[in-house]
């Protein structure tokens, strides 16, 4: 019973040590203020060689990412929001980089 | 002289048929009589006192009821789009998706069958940061003899996006151990009709779901690319009688023996394209039939390679998981002989699997075909109270859409001791 009660404490331990770490080291080295794909409306604020470059690189990572497990979804079978909450469950489940979340939801909204 | 005077006669004859003509035209009329008079007097008299019976009509007066019943209209009008404003779900943060699939199996060694599943999958999104998803699996099974419709909570979970680098989250989960499970089972991704050996619901030795939290994310790494999933969970509990005496089963809702399972998936991605992954899952058995002190660690490897090649004009899939289980010498009981017994507990399994569809063919019906080998084994220690098997399956898949799929499929299933069986499957598949 002891021996049960270490190993269930060392479990719990090392993953709150590690979420924790994870917490520390990865707020230091935040790339943006949102870990998030953009809203719609926040494309605006891009020029337009910015922007067309994130449509470009969205396409490209959207190739890459989307077909390393399943067939591509066409842009358009889905709405910007819908995009968006796909992209998001999407990034959870194939643990995708933010960057590569902003970029192919910006490629998506865009070409849908 | 005579011609003259012929002439002026002419003249003279035209002009008074002319002045004649004129003078009928311009003739008076006949006057009215006295009787025709009063006849006519009477109608305007009776026109008038009909005139004067009607009601009076004010120019607003025809004009206000069309106002009110275009007014209620409109009211109505805005009520119904307030109401489909609630489910319209391109606006809201909520979606359906999910997958299901209709199949036949036709068997060697068991009867034919038809067999479907239908797996809505639920996303809200409740701001960019938290989202929750669930998905139900409705199935069917049969149980002595009787249908019965299987239903399923297979992950309700909720997660949070804490940075560019963190996403935590809690809940019923896809385990993130290997690939197969948390990525490739769904139907219409699946390319072949049933389940590798190491991730069968029945026998098999990868953790497929998991009760408890999680912590994971994606990272770059310059040109290549890194990705992390850690999860505590509730410990997986051992079958100690049985068919399947020694295997683990990871459903373990209320964690009968208060310990916890630790384990986790690192992938590494040197090119997009390839993906390696290793994954592992410490946990204290819950073997509490006969309380016992036993321990599980398994592991697993995965590799995953997908590219367009022009030279072979289409996509090629590669894959291959490999997974292994060790579970500390149990005591078993045998219900048949009524004895108890043990063994060495360990088993692995895995599968390689290979596609191809050749994409960039000009003709349509060639394109959307694609062809799928897969050799898939469980091997068991020795004095397991199960077999070994192996398997060979060729399949054709026609793609309807990116999202449905026909697959035909000939499986040779090999497992020792018995005969060696052949099976045809055929499955339609859809992702919505």
């Amino acid at each position: 019973m002891r021996r049960r009660t270490i190993i269930r404490r060392a479990s719990v331990g090392l993953f709150a040590t590690a979420l924790a770490l994870g917490i520390i080291v990865g707020c230091g080295m935040n790339e943006t203020s949102a870990a998030l794909g953009p809203e719609p409306a926040s494309l605006g604020v891009l020029s337009a060689r910015e922007s067309n470059e994130a449509v470009t690189g969205g396409a490209q990572l959207w190739a890459q990412n989307c077909n390393r497990c399943h067939n591509y979804r066409a842009p358009a079978s889905l709405s910007d929001q819908q995009w968006k909450i796909v992209l998001h469950h999407m990034r959870v489940r194939a643990n995708l980089t933010a960057k590569e979340h902003r970029e192919i939801l910006r490629f998506l909204q865009a070409a849908n | 002289m005579d011609s003259k005077r012929t002439h002026t006669l002419i003249v003279v004859a035209a002009l008074a048929a002319v002045v004649s003509g004129a003078a009928a035209q311009e003739a008076p009329k006949a006057p009215v009589s006295r009787a025709e008079y009063e006849k006519l007097r009477r109608e305007v008299d009776d026109l008038k006192a009909q005139l004067a019976t009607r009601p009076t009509i004010q120019p607003d007066q025809g004009v206000q009821p069309t106002r009110d019943a275009l007014e209620e209209t409109r009211m109505r009008l805005d009520a119904l789009e307030s109401l489909t404003a609630d489910f319209k779900t391109s606006d809201s943060g909520f979606l359906m998706a999910g997958f299901a699939s209709a199949g036949y199996t036709d068997s060697e060694d068991e009867n034919s069958t038809f067999s479907a599943g239908f797996s809505p999958v639920f996303l809200w999104q409740f701001n960019d940061r938290l989202l929750f998803e669930a998905e139900l699996e409705f199935g069917l099974e049969s149980v002595d003899g009787e249908g019965e419709t299987e239903v399923e909570l297979e992950y309700a979970n909720g997660s949070y996006l804490l940075n560019d680098y963190i996403t935590v989250g809690a809940g019923k989960f896809l385990t993130p151990f290997g690939m197969f499970g948390e990525r490739l089972h769904p139907t219409w991704i699946n390319k072949l009709p049933n389940m590798p050996f190491p991730y069968m619901h029945h026998g098999g030795i990868a953790p497929m779901t998991s009760l408890g939290a999680f912590v994971r994310g994606g990272i770059p790494l310059g040109e290549a690319k890194g990705n992390y999933s850690l999860y505590i969970s509730n410990g997986p509990s051992l079958e100690t009688e049985g068919h399947h005496p020694g295997t683990l089963s990871f459903e373990n809702f209320d964690d009968a023996n208060d310990n916890k399972a630790l384990g986790g998936r690192i992938g590494f991605l040197p090119i997009s394209s390839l993906e390696l992954g290793y994954s592992f899952q410490f946990a204290d058995v819950d073997a509490s039939t006969f309380d016992q002190d036993v321990d599980s660690f398994i592991q697993g490897f995965d590799v995953s390679y997908v590219r367009e090649y022009d030279a072979i004009r289409g996509v090629i899939d590669v894959r291959f998981e490999w997974v292994f289980s060790d579970v500390d010498d149990a005591v078993f009981f045998d219900e048949d002989h009524g004895e108890f017994f043990t063994f060495d507990n360990t088993r692995h399994g895995g599968y390689a699997q290979l596609a191809y569809r050749p994409t960039q063919v000009d003709i349509d019906f060639v394109k959307n075909l694609e062809v799928v080998g897969r050799y898939d084994w469980l091997d068991v220690g020795s004095g397991v109270p199960d077999d070994d098997k192996e398997r060979w399956a060729i399949g054709l898949n026609y793609w309807l859409t990116n999202s449905s799929v026909i697959k035909l499929s000939y499986q040779q299933t090999d497992v020792d001791n018995q005969d060696e069986t052949g099976a045809f499957l055929a499955q339609f598949a859809i992702g919505f």
